[in-house]
């Protein structure tokens, strides 16, 4: 028999991509870095958990249940989203994670020789999805900090398709105001996608915050990612959703996967949705977690960036795979940022008081 | 199986023999991981018989020197192969299927053997195996040690019931002017970017006449062939330059297997201590790599002006010099992702040395001790002598597992100190359980542990240094 020549049965595009390795299971890991217990500073999950009222709906969901497949669309929570924002159901598209609705998008609108703008450093999904797909995604560098509008703009050419903006912004924490973000819709003028993720929409607390579902009828070409894995504390769940224009999300739906959200996490995400005060004592939480690190940071000569979000970015005088190994068995879990293209910077989600101490007992442990 | 036609294949039914031949211009992976390699590959395969030995010979010096080796070149290129194949004839059945792929990478040409590895006996590929008459076995095994010593390189692998040879032969380029190339002042403002051929030609004039010889590999003293490996895509690099064209420094990488890069540098021509552009071309580097299959970076040829910051010290070896005595050069690593913990395997004699670098260098590292529980063995052992003749030095890989390692180890030192090889070193790769079984035979002939690289192989591979042979040259 010929040997097999995965050379020739692979797309280009593939042999290009390197697999994503997520990291083990707590315990595993504690077994291997020797720790007693690890606080998970890397996701930016919320501590807090799920809101009490999902988590009564988690704890009342029928066993049964699991034997019969979900709402295939979602269907009541895309009602009780459209509820909410005074919108109709079928401007929502429910995915397993905000991840899977990045694939629907791009499913929906790209096609051989297309090409995806975003930033070079922010949340890595919307450039893997792209490669992985055979597309190329085009890279602007952040300028100060930010996504730099001028820069994506000019980037773009007949073939560009999709503009991927993370607002605010994974790692950094900054944000497009409503004026900012405005001009750029002008600019594009309908002309392209552009897709606003606001992953973390719910921690923002400033004024000139855009909500980017209400400038969807505005602007038919905006659609809004938003999930429910941060402030909602699902992330175990996966569960997701895009919104727009009713013209652009029957597109979109075309490429949807149905059936791929469970039964509990469409339930635990509907009973979530009214519970403002689990954002209130969140939001209380971070601020407190904030304030903490930025004074221990200039304590220890570090510099940081923080801006919106439930997370912090910070600069080491150290290779950031060395202080994750190191703080890991202090058991600390962060972000190493050479994967963001941030080498000697760490990302760490704002926590509970007695984590963000242990964080910076151990990082005083490690500097060098 | 039955080969079915290809638009791109040319299916010639001979003598009830499969024969085909395939060309094309691609971009190849070597693993499916790696950077694309932009290469031309011809493939013919055949059946091990006789008959074919003039069209194996004739594809690969026609191949050879349409890849752009000379004559003399191709012909040993060609000679090694008729030996091979030649060998393969007389050691197997004429059923015994052999795939050729002969790739040009611009530099060099490569002829790849990939066939079942029943039967066939590697001893030959030792450095020190030799002629004998006394005995038909070994006599038929001469072809191959011909072979051996007519490339650049050779290494083999084995998966399954596959074994894969690959010999390798590198076209000839001049060295590079020892005449002044440009001015190196330090430059006031400066960007990164990938150079040009002539930039990059000038780069390597520049780093050869500003850092001795120690810091600059053989491959880069030949800016032709550094040109011609950059098309390739055997090689990368990055240079610091002002909007006038003039160069302050720059780096090259090369990818060492599947899971590491090698970077060389940075080079910063003016060689300020705490250097803004050193930083900026190591930044520059890393987001190069950040999002590749690289897990690490190691850099054994780290300047003065490298940012320690980034990067953590793995140790160091004791390298010849071309005039005077020995230098201890420091071995660098930095890893690119979030280390998720492996298990390695080891012989109980290491164990004490492995406990103590991973607690070191802070890897969580599950360390399994190999046993011998009497099962069977192969009566010999083989393995790859890798030669950086400029550098006087030699690095050692166990190929094959065998009851004749101790000697066959304390041969191939006898061999390279006799040769007066100054840097004998001997890489084994812990993710392999059986190459561990090395390590008394690499103990009892004088070799002491000095690195742990991580990931650079299937797991860890530790460097060996043979104690008191770093002679100068």
């Amino acid at each position: 028999m010929s040997p097999l020549c995965l050379d020739n049965l692979l797309p280009d595009y593939i042999k290009r991509f390197e697999a994503y390795i997520p990291s083990k299971p707590d315990p595993e890991l504690v077994k291997l870095y020797g720790c007693r217990q690890l606080y998970r500073l890397n996701n930016n999950e919320n501590p807090l958990g799920p809101p009490e009222a999902a988590r009564e709906a988690i704890a009342e969901f029928p066993a049964p249940r699991a034997a019969v497949y979900p709402s295939g669309d979602a269907y009541y929570l895309r009602q009780k989203l459209a509820e909410k924002f005074n919108m109709e159901p079928d401007q929502f598209l429910v995915g397993n994670g905000a991840n899977e609705v990045i694939s629907f998008v791009i499913k929906a609108f790209c096609e051989s020789g297309d090409n995806i703008i975003t930033a070079d450093k922010t949340f890595a999904v919307y450039e893997w999805v792209a490669e992985f797909s055979g597309f190329v995604a085009s890279l602007v560098p952040l300028k100060n900090y930010e996504f730099d509008d001028q820069g994506m703009l000019d980037r773009i050419d007949d073939r560009t398709k999709i503009l991927f903006i993370c607002n605010p912004n994974n790692p950094t924490g900054t944000y497009w105001n409503t004026g900012r973000l405005r001009r750029f819709m002008d600019e594009i003028n309908g002309s392209k996608i552009v897709v606003l993720d606001e992953a973390y929409f719910e921690f923002v607390e400033a004024e000139d915050y855009p909500n980017g579902l209400s400038l969807t009828r505005e602007y038919p070409n905006l659609v809004i990612f938003r999930t429910f894995s941060k402030m909602y504390g699902l992330a175990g769940l996966r569960i997701g959703y895009l919104a727009g224009d009713l013209s652009v999300v029957d597109a979109i739906r075309r490429t949807c996967i149905v059936y791929s959200v469970n039964s509990l996490a469409q339930v635990a995400a509907v009973a979530a949705l009214g519970a403002d005060d689990h954002i209130v004592r969140t939001r209380s939480m971070v601020r407190q977690g904030k304030e903490f690190l930025k004074r221990e940071l200039s304590r220890l000569g570090l510099t940081f960036v923080c801006h919106e979000g439930n997370f912090i970015m910070i600069k080491l005088p150290m290779s950031d795979t060395l202080a994750y190994r190191k703080l890991m068995t202090q058991g600390v879990m962060v972000r190493a940022m050479t994967s963001f293209r941030y080498p000697n910077h760490i990302r760490v989600t704002v926590s509970e008081m007695e984590a963000m101490q242990a964080f910076i007992d151990a990082l005083e442990k490690i500097l060098p | 199986m039955e080969d079915k036609p290809h638009p791109n294949r040319i299916g010639l039914p001979l003598c009830g023999l499969d024969l085909t031949i395939r060309g094309r211009r691609t971009c190849i992976q070597e693993e499916t991981s790696l950077p694309a390699k932009n290469t031309n590959t011809v493939t013919l395969n055949v059946r091990a018989n006789p008959m074919f030995l003039h069209l194996v010979t004739t594809f690969v010096e026609k191949s050879a020197i349409a890849f752009g080796l000379d004559e003399p070149e191709a012909l040993s290129l060609t000679l090694a192969t008729e030996e091979i194949f030649a060998y393969l004839c007389q050691s197997s059945s004429p059923d015994r299927e052999v795939w050729l792929r002969c790739t040009g990478g611009g530099y060099y040409a490569e002829e790849e053997f990939q066939f079942e590895a029943k039967d066939f006996s590697m001893r030959a590929f030792n450095l020190t195996a030799s002629p004998s008459v006394d005995s038909d076995p070994e006599l038929k095994e001469t072809g191959l040690l011909i072979a051996s010593r007519m490339v650049d390189r050779f290494r083999f692998s084995q998966q399954d019931q596959e074994l894969r040879l690959v010999l390798m032969k590198e076209k000839s380029y001049p060295r590079f002017s020892e005449l002044p190339a440009a001015s190196t002042q330090p430059l006031k403002e400066f960007s990164v970017k990938a150079p040009d051929p002539e930039e990059l030609k000038l780069l390597v004039r520049l780093l050869n006449l500003s850092y001795p010889a120690h810091l600059v590999p053989m491959s880069f003293r030949f800016p032709g062939k550094v040109v011609d490996m950059v098309a390739s895509g055997d090689c990368f690099a990055i240079v610091a330059a002002d909007r006038s064209g003039h160069l302050g420094g720059g780096a090259l990488w090369r990818w060492d297997g599947p899971k590491l890069v090698e970077l060389y540098g940075p080079y910063v021509f003016s060689h300020e201590p705490d250097s803004i552009m050193a930083q900026a071309l190591v930044e520059h580097f890393l987001g190069s790599v950040a999002k590749s299959s690289a897990v690490g970076v190691i850099n054994r040829h780290s300047t003065p002006e490298l940012p320690s910051e980034y990067f953590e010290s793995l140790g160091s070896l004791t390298v010849p010099q071309e005039e005077g005595p020995p230098l201890t050069v420091p071995a660098y690593y930095r890893h690119l992702e979030e280390d998720l913990g492996i298990t390695i395997w080891a012989h109980h004699s290491l164990r004490e040395f492995l406990r103590k670098e991973y607690a070191r260098l802070v890897f969580a590292r599950e360390i399994r001790l190999i046993t011998d529980e009497g099962e069977s063995s192969s009566s010999y052992s083989v393995l790859s002598a890798e030669f950086d003749r400029g550098s006087s030095r030699v690095t050692l890989r166990p190929v094959w597992w065998g009851l004749d390692t101790e000697e066959n180890v304390a041969n191939h030192v006898r061999i390279l100190r006799d040769e007066g090889i100054g840097g004998i070193f001997f890489a084994m790769d812990l993710g392999k359980a059986w190459q561990s079984r090395f390590t008394p035979a690499v103990l009892n002939a004088g070799f002491e542990p000095r690195l742990v690289l991580p990931y650079a192989g299937k797991g860890d591979v530790v460097v060996f240094q043979l104690a008191g042979g770093e002679s100068s040259r």
